[in-house]
């Protein structure tokens, strides 16, 4: 059994031991999940160090066909722009799931459910065959619908049926795509990413680029671009935080890898496209940035910085150009770091004072220090503040705008400005000004607490010190990626 | 002395119309009001009843011509309705029977229930009745009998529902109208079939022409007209109504149900005699239902406990005999048993009250032991053979069930895209109301300290971030994301609601029906 496999079954065998767990027991329910997911993330750990960061191709493959007649394959991979993702899902989670100390009912099916996430979440990063992608993509709506529809907030029910509605939708596009290539298979050949590729240089440019709106549907819901982000500011505000920190750390960069497997794969269509992706991505960078700025729900408000600061990602995957790739898989990382930082401190600050706006809170520096450095640290982050990973993810996407573009990147130095301006006002509601009798009784940050938060926002500080052990884990890939573009475009 | 007949059901109607404006136009005078309507409705009756003992007394002494033609009510092309009276024969004789013991009740109820509530539009509605009865037992034509036979029904709905104020009596009442509207329709349908094959409408050239039908005709004619009958004489399936008709006052249940109403419907297969030879199947349907029946009264009759059911049993027995009768071919002994039931249970039914009072103290007699111990008929007599909840489960609740849908539909469907004024039962009434209404603003409050901005820049900023957020409320989050969740749901509720009408067995009969009506035509 491969190594990938190994980290595929610590949350499936999780989920076996917590069904035999009786329900009542819930500290060894919480000991069960919490193992599995430190078990998983010590594997993906693992996989950083013994990852040849010098080779671009997939590592640690491993493939046996279980459906002959589709050619569908149970085909396991690694490469430098999945490896970020994976150690992410597992660290993600193992917070998420430190974070979930307060969910007292149903702590069974909750925390089954969290682990099944995480289950699909890593199968869709490391499965390298489109069926088992698509099986893996779909996993990961079931527990989610059920994470948000049972422990989220007054809305949940509208919010979880959302947000099925939309991704379900976008799947069926995404599906539709998949079947459009498979027409130009030829017979007995696989389903595998590879072998799909191969099929689709071989169908027409205008099917090609049919197919890549169909897949800019079907990840752009996830991830989410401009005009499909309808799902996204009613399932952040509703989930309950450590489903949030998963939502917008892990899910949302499904949609984004997703995507820039699908631009890899039709390289012509996305030329063609780029003008539209381009237009999106700053359209959507400024509007969620402004939405944000008038949001006074605290996690409505980074619920709509997560449209933007996705954005940035769609605007280095639209540059099609080495930086660009760079900078959207580094956003990609930062962004999972920053969203996740962010909802969990959110969080945990609703869990004290059960309210999210801003304008009750005040002078909370007084009570709470520590949470005010992260909090602090993890805002300046999002405004792309040097030092920390955002600048670096945020400095990359602009000079590879700046390369294809020049002038246009103007509207994302605005978007910076917007995304500053509501950073830092949020910084000074929530630390500064009068001091409010009901602010005055906080408790600050537990340890337990304190160990998820630092994990975070001490990676959001290394990551952004020494931005090149990032860029190094993916920049094989990334070129590989580059070069297969860049010779299909070069072709026309 | 044919003229005499016009002033039978016309003396009464006049005193019903007088005692009617009085009432309405002089509320001025006091005390004694009922004296004189009283006196106004025993004078009409009696007037009535002279002048039909006369003309049966000209009748008896072969004076009369046998019918007495006053004019044309209605002509349309070949329809011509005359007002057209008979003044010989049956018709005359039940008329003065039924006249005199009109007279008899008139004088009993101005006493029993003088100066009660409601004795004048008591008396209002027994004028009206009394011109009715003889409209039915008088006119030589199908249509003007249809019209007394529908003014006593109306004037039988108003007086069970006498005590209008108690919920029971009006369901009462509105039941028995629905169910004699039952047979009404079985004598429109009858009344147009006669024209249709007859090319005409009175009673007298119908049974003329008797001989010229084919069976097969005649068995429709007949049967509608039985229909008719069997719903105003409480014969089954029609029978449980007289049972809810007792609500009404004693005099008024004496008159419509012991001694006159009732037995028009008989009095109608009497009087179509020569149409119900013709249709052999129509008379022994006449015997079986006659038979059933008495047999039904009978067992039901047993285990009554009061004064009042026991009698009503007694009577649709007694008339499911001469239904039984006339089915046999015995119509002179329908005739006579007609006639002496109708002095029989009038008398019975009047003195019912004191009745109870001269058995005190006397038991009742006991029923037979071999019948006694069958508690299985104990059982289907006290549930009266379950007829009501049958007819409940088949007829009131399906035809209920279509009005509530027919009445969403209204409401939901044609109401919105007429645009009806929306009902008041929205509206804000209250300033609470109102202000829960208003409370979204609170949260513009809110808005407008976060989303400030100074100088040009903050400006532009925040008319953006207002634009954008318009756009974002109504069509990404309320247009596409929750509508559609709405939407979704209303298309769910609706399939549901679809569904479940579709196995309704109400919707299965309406679409058996749409399909014959397709057929049909084609």
């Amino acid at each position: 059994m491969g190594i990938l496999s190994l980290l595929l079954a610590a949350p499936a065998i999780g989920i076996l031991f917590l069904a035999l767990t009786p329900k009542q027991n819930t500290t060894q329910i919480r000991f069960i999940a919490n193992l599995f997911a430190t078990i998983a993330f010590l594997i993906s750990c693992w996989l950083v160090f013994s990852f040849n960061i010098h080779d671009g191709t997939l590592q640690f493959e491993q493939q046996f066909i279980f459906n002959p007649k589709l050619g569908s394959h149970f085909a396991l991979g690694i490469d430098g722009l999945s490896l970020p993702m994976v150690v992410l899902a597992s660290l993600l989670t193992s917070i998420a799931l430190l974070a979930s100390f307060n969910i007292s009912h149903g702590v069974k099916g909750y925390h089954i459910s969290i682990l099944l996430l995480e289950l699909g979440m890593l199968g869709v990063f490391l499965s390298q065959d489109w069926s088992l992608f698509y099986i893996f993509w779909e996993v990961t709506l079931a527990p989610l619908f059920l994470l948000i529809g049972r422990w989220g907030g007054a809305q949940r029910h509208v919010a979880s049926l959302n947000f099925v509605l939309y991704t379900m939708g976008g799947s069926i596009f995404m599906l539709m795509s998949l079947f459009a290539i498979s027409q130009y298979m030829p017979p007995h050949s696989s389903t595998l990413m590879a072998s799909m590729s191969v099929a689709a240089q071989s169908m027409p440019k205008d099917e090609q680029i049919w197919v890549l709106f169909g897949f800019l549907i079907g990840f752009g819901v996830k991830m989410p671009i401009f005009p499909l982000h309808g799902w996204l500011p009613l399932a952040h505000v509703e989930a309950p935080s450590p489903i949030s920190i998963l939502l917008s750390g892990i899910l949302l960069k499904m949609g984004a890898y997703g995507l820039i497997r699908a631009i890899v794969m039709l390289p012509d269509a996305a030329l063609t496209l780029q003008p539209i992706l381009v237009f999106i991505a700053l359209f959507g960078m400024i509007y969620g940035g402004l939405l944000a700025w008038r949001q006074t729900d605290l996690k409505a408000m980074v619920a709509y910085s997560s449209v933007s600061h996705m954005g940035i990602v769609l605007l280095g995957i639209a540059t099609l150009n080495l930086t660009g790739m760079t900078a959207a898989v580094l956003q990609m990382t930062a962004h999972g770091l920053i969203a996740g930082a962010m909802f969990l401190l959110v969080g945990l600050l609703y869990e004290r004072t059960h309210t999210r706006n801003i304008l009750d809170y005040s002078s909370l520096v007084r009570v709470m220090p520590r949470f005010a450095l992260f909090m602090t640290i993890t805002l300046f982050a999002a405004m792309g503040l040097p030092g920390t990973v955002g600048f670096v993810a945020e400095l990359h996407t602009f000079i590879g705008g700046f390369q294809e573009w020049g002038f246009l990147m103007v509207f994302l130095g605005l978007s910076i400005l917007i995304s500053a301006a509501y950073a830092m006002r949020t910084i000074g509601m929530l630390f500064t000004g009068p001091v409010k009798p009901q602010m005055r009784e906080i408790e600050d940050l537990r340890t337990p607490e304190l160990i998820a938060a630092s994990i975070l926002v001490g990676s959001i500080l290394l990551f952004g010190l020494w931005p090149s052990l990032l860029i190094d884990l993916s920049s094989a890939t990334v070129n590989q990626m580059n070069d297969i573009i860049s010779l299909s475009i070069q072709q026309d | 002395m044919d003229f005499l007949v016009v002033l039978i059901p016309l003396i009464p109607l006049l005193a019903a119309i007088y005692i009617g404006s009085d009432f309405l136009f002089n509320k001025n005078r006091k005390g004694n009001r009922e004296a004189v309507a009283a006196l106004v409705a025993r004078s009409a009756v009696s007037i009535s009843c002279v002048l039909a003992i006369t003309l049966l007394v000209s009748d008896l002494s072969n004076n009369n011509d046998g019918f007495y033609h006053v004019g044309q009510w209605l002509g349309s092309k070949n329809l011509s309705i005359d007002l057209l009276f008979i003044t010989s024969g049956y018709s005359v004789i039940v008329a003065t029977l039924f006249s005199v013991i009109l007279v008899v009740v008139t004088r009993f109820s101005t006493f029993y229930l003088f100066k009660e509530p409601g004795f004048i539009r008591y008396l209002f509605i027994f004028c009206l009745f009394s011109t009715g009865m003889m409209l039915i037992t008088l006119s030589g034509n199908a249509v003007i009998t249809f019209i007394g036979w529908e003014m006593a029904g109306l004037c039988s709905y108003f007086l069970i529902s006498f005590a209008y104020d108690r919920p029971v009596a009006t369901i009462n009442a509105t039941r028995v109208f629905v169910t004699n509207r039952i047979g009404d329709a079985s004598f429109i349908l009858g009344i147009a079939l006669s024209f249709y094959y007859l090319g005409t409408t009175n009673w007298l050239d119908i049974n003329d022409m008797a001989d010229l039908l084919t069976t097969a005709t005649a068995t429709v004619i007949a049967l509608s007209f039985a229909g008719a009958a069997f719903a105003k004489s409480a014969q089954l399936p029609f029978s449980p109504w007289l049972a809810r008709a007792m609500e009404g006052p004693t005099p008024s249940s004496a008159v419509f149900y012991g001694a006159v109403m009732i037995h028009s419907g008989i009095f109608l297969i009497i009087l179509l005699q020569p149409i119900f030879e013709k249709a052999p199947f129509v008379m022994a349907l006449l015997v079986v239902v006659g038979l059933f029946t008495a047999l039904y009264s009978f067992i039901i009759g047993l285990t009554q406990t009061d004064v009042k059911s026991s009698i009503c049993f007694a009577i649709t027995g007694q008339i499911g005999l001469m239904v039984a009768e006339c089915g046999l071919g015995f119509w002179e002994l329908a005739s006579w048993h007609l006639c002496a039931h109708v002095i029989v249970r009038g008398y019975q039914v009047l003195t019912s009250p004191s009745l109870v009072f001269s058995v005190n103290g006397n038991p009742m007699r006991q029923v037979s032991s071999h019948l006694g111990n069958k508690r299985w008929l104990y059982n289907i007599s006290l549930q009266r053979f379950w007829l009501d909840p049958i007819a409940d489960r088949t007829l009131v609740r399906p035809i209920s069930g279509l009005g509530k849908d027919l009445d969403y539909f209204d409401n939901n469907f044609i109401d919105r895209v007429m645009g009806s004024p929306a009902s008041a039962a929205t509206a804000i009434s209250s300033l609470t109301q109102l202000e829960q209404k208003i409370s979204p603003s609170e949260q513009n409050n809110d808005l407008n300290k976060l989303g400030r901005g100074r100088g040009f820049a903050g400006k532009l900023l925040e008319w953006m971030a207002g634009a954008m957020s318009w756009f974002e409320e109504r069509l990404v989050l309320r247009g596409i994301g929750i509508e559609m969740v709405d939407i979704g749901k209303q298309l769910g509720h609706a399939a549901n609601t679809f569904e479940k009408l579709l196995l309704k067995s109400r919707y299965l009969v309406l679409f058996v029906f749409v399909v014959l009506m397709i057929a049909s035509s084609i």
